[in-house]
């Protein structure tokens, strides 16, 4: 029995295979900016902003209280009148870090790219 | 005859087999880089499936670790926020101009408390452009 034929084989496929795999990118990075101290305030109006708060069981959307399925609707009927407004997201000190990626994720999935983490007031 | 050939054969030469194998293994363990693939399993990161996925890599990005208790730490080492600020600070002069990405990688129950204190030390090292990471997936 000749099994040198066969063993060759084997590693060709296996190292065929070990080649092409590629491994799934299962990590995502979702974009956010701080807000600069001074220019924050003066710079935009009022208008152009969604103001959200992430509470540890829940948010407020303009000071408007929602559950996680209430913010996808309102915010994605506020962000069909303009993709380019400005997110201000506060978020509670004991908010797990989940909760935000929640909003950063619905954020992302509703195009809303001007994303400002605010953490001053946050208490 | 034909028996002892073969008990030859399956016993004795091996050698040349053996080598192939361990010219493998070595070109394999060379050329995989698994490090920047691999995920901190003491963080459990919070799902995103709508996030996008960065191709490109930024060489002078900085990743911040999370944990679940609040400590902060890059590449597992244990950092208080001012040591943050000072190795920011110092990756920002390393990179002459260039962005500095920073990664936070934050567990999801990670109380936002903590991740208030890396976000301001990045901003106390004049980073405003900040990355938090998440999964797209169940890894």
């Amino acid at each position: 029995m000749n099994l040198t034929a066969m063993i060759d084989v084997a590693f060709q496929l296996l190292a065929f295979f070990i080649l092409t795999a590629k491994p799934v990118d299962v990590i995502t990075n979702l974009d956010v900016f701080r807000p600069m101290a001074e220019k924050a305030s003066q710079e935009q109006s009022p208008a152009k902003v969604i103001r959200v708060t992430v509470f540890p069981d829940g948010f407020t959307i303009n000071d408007r209280a929602v559950d996680s399925k209430g913010l996808s609707a309102l915010l994605g009927k506020l962000a069909d009148l303009d993709k380019t407004q400005t997110v201000l997201i506060q978020c509670l000190n004991e908010s797990p870090h989940g909760k935000l990626i929640e909003l950063l994720d619905l954020c992302a999935k509703l195009k809303l790219t001007n994303l400002s983490v605010i953490s001053s007031g946050g208490a | 005859m034909r028996q002892k050939r073969e008990e030859e054969y399956l016993n004795g030469n091996l050698t040349a087999m053996i080598d192939v194998v361990f010219q493998l293994i070595i070109f394999f363990v060379c050329t995989t880089n698994l490090q920047d693939k691999a995920i901190d399993d003491r963080i459990k990161l919070a799902m995103a499936p709508n996030g996008k996925v960065e191709t490109r890599k930024n060489p002078y990005e900085v990743k911040v670790y999370v944990a679940e208790k609040g400590g902060l730490s890059i590449a597992r080492t244990p950092l208080s926020a001012d040591m943050l600020t000072i190795i920011l600070k110092k990756s920002r002069a390393d990179a002459r101009g260039n962005e500095v990405p920073v990664l936070i990688m934050a567990d999801a129950r990670a109380k936002h408390s903590a991740v208030k204190k890396a976000m301001d030390a990045c901003t106390a090292a004049g980073i405003w452009k900040i990355k938090f990471t998440a999964l797209k997936e169940k890894a």
